[in-house]
């Protein structure tokens, strides 16, 4: 019966189509510090591209639906839909349903007025035999057509049958984006993790990825690529991944 | 691999890009002020209209684009653009009034 919802949820969102803004990202790894227009709804699709190299090579694809809803002019609320993923590997390949989870973004300074634009941010997230908490501290400066955000994240899951698989983990994120026009923007994004697995940091996790981005916009939709490689070389992180946005307004 | 190394690559071109422009404006847009509100003098707007037209512009515009300078359109271009852009911005018509003013103050101001 569980098995069949999840197709049928599956089916629904896979077929919804691409139609539907609260405000454009000019990042997809990145958070900005603007939060969206009060009252704003806006529907985004992501698609995440993921490909392994290596003896165990594989290819995954992430994919997510969020609402972003502006409830007020500094607090924003998204609701993950549905994450669910296709995953191409030796032993198996198909979709799964992975988890749905909630976010609240309070923007608290402006990033071209105050010295620096600051917005905290709150994750929780549950799926099958999954639940994650992740806090987020973003921090972004406009300098004319040149914007520069970083992001500070905490993250903590607990997964498996018991949920007795635990790992937290750190990562900060700096992204440039320069608008070339003013529908057109691009530049760079690189991501710093640590990873804690079982909360220990024995085994010394950390994971580097960079690559740039690009972002176009047009009446009430945009979209926004990166490209990500890793020059670090974690056997079970993606050597390679490409981060699609697309968001419409409602 | 060579996926890998593209992508390194292209992310090394834009931090030159970046790093070559020139025509970077650091300033934020000018503040509202008795001499900006003078400026605006056709328009018969007060300083609290102005004030609230920058609040609006400084913190809504950016939801979606970097801030244009006044200069970068015609005074007659404006208020079709605020009008259109208002609208995705789900400003209220008092509140696109407010940014056009303050806009056109600015435009006034830097002829």
């Amino acid at each position: 019966m569980v098995k069949s919802f999840r197709l049928l949820c599956i089916f629904i969102l896979a077929s919804w189509p691409l139609i539907c803004f609260g405000g454009v990202r000019h990042f997809t790894f990145l958070y900005e510090a603007p939060t969206s227009a009060p009252e704003s709804l806006e529907l985004e699709t992501w698609a995440t591209w993921k490909r392994m190299t290596g003896p165990d090579r594989s290819d995954a694809v992430d994919f997510r639906y969020e609402l972003e809803y502006g409830v007020t002019d500094k607090l924003q609320l998204g609701v993950y839909l549905a994450d669910w993923f296709y995953e191409n590997q030796r032993e198996h390949s198909g979709f799964a349903y992975s988890d749905s989870a909630i976010e609240l973004i309070y923007n608290l300074t402006n990033p071209v007025d105050d010295p620096i634009g600051l917005s905290i941010y709150g994750e929780s997230k549950a799926g099958d035999r999954l639940i994650e908490l992740e806090s987020k501290l973003i921090a972004q400066k406009n300098f004319g057509a040149l914007i520069l955000s970083y992001n500070a994240t905490l993250e903590a899951v607990w997964e498996g049958r018991s949920l007795q698989e635990r790992e937290g983990e750190f990562q900060q994120a700096f992204g440039a984006s320069y608008e070339l026009s003013p529908r057109l923007s691009a530049g760079i994004e690189l991501l710093h993790e640590f990873v804690f697995s079982q909360w220990r940091d024995d085994k010394k996790i950390r994971n580097l990825f960079v690559g740039p981005n690009v972002s176009y916009r047009r009446g009430d939709w945009f979209v926004t690529v990166t490209a990500l490689a890793q020059p670090t070389n974690t056997i079970d992180e993606p050597d390679f991944q490409v981060r699609t946005i697309f968001g419409i307004g409602l | 691999m060579k996926l890998k190394h593209l992508s390194i690559f292209a992310a090394l071109v834009c931090i030159a890009n970046l790093n070559s422009c020139q025509t970077i404006s650091f300033a934020p847009p000018p503040l509202v002020t008795p001499e900006l509100a003078r400026a605006a003098g056709r328009q018969q707007v007060d300083l609290a209209t102005l004030r609230e037209g920058r609040s609006l512009f400084v913190s809504r515009c950016i939801e979606c684009h970097t801030l244009p300078t006044a200069s970068r359109f015609t005074e007659s271009d404006w208020p079709c653009i605020v009008h259109e852009m208002g609208g995705r911005a789900n400003l209220k018509p008092v509140e696109r009034d407010a940014v056009l003013a303050y806009i056109l103050a600015v435009h006034s101001q830097s002829r």
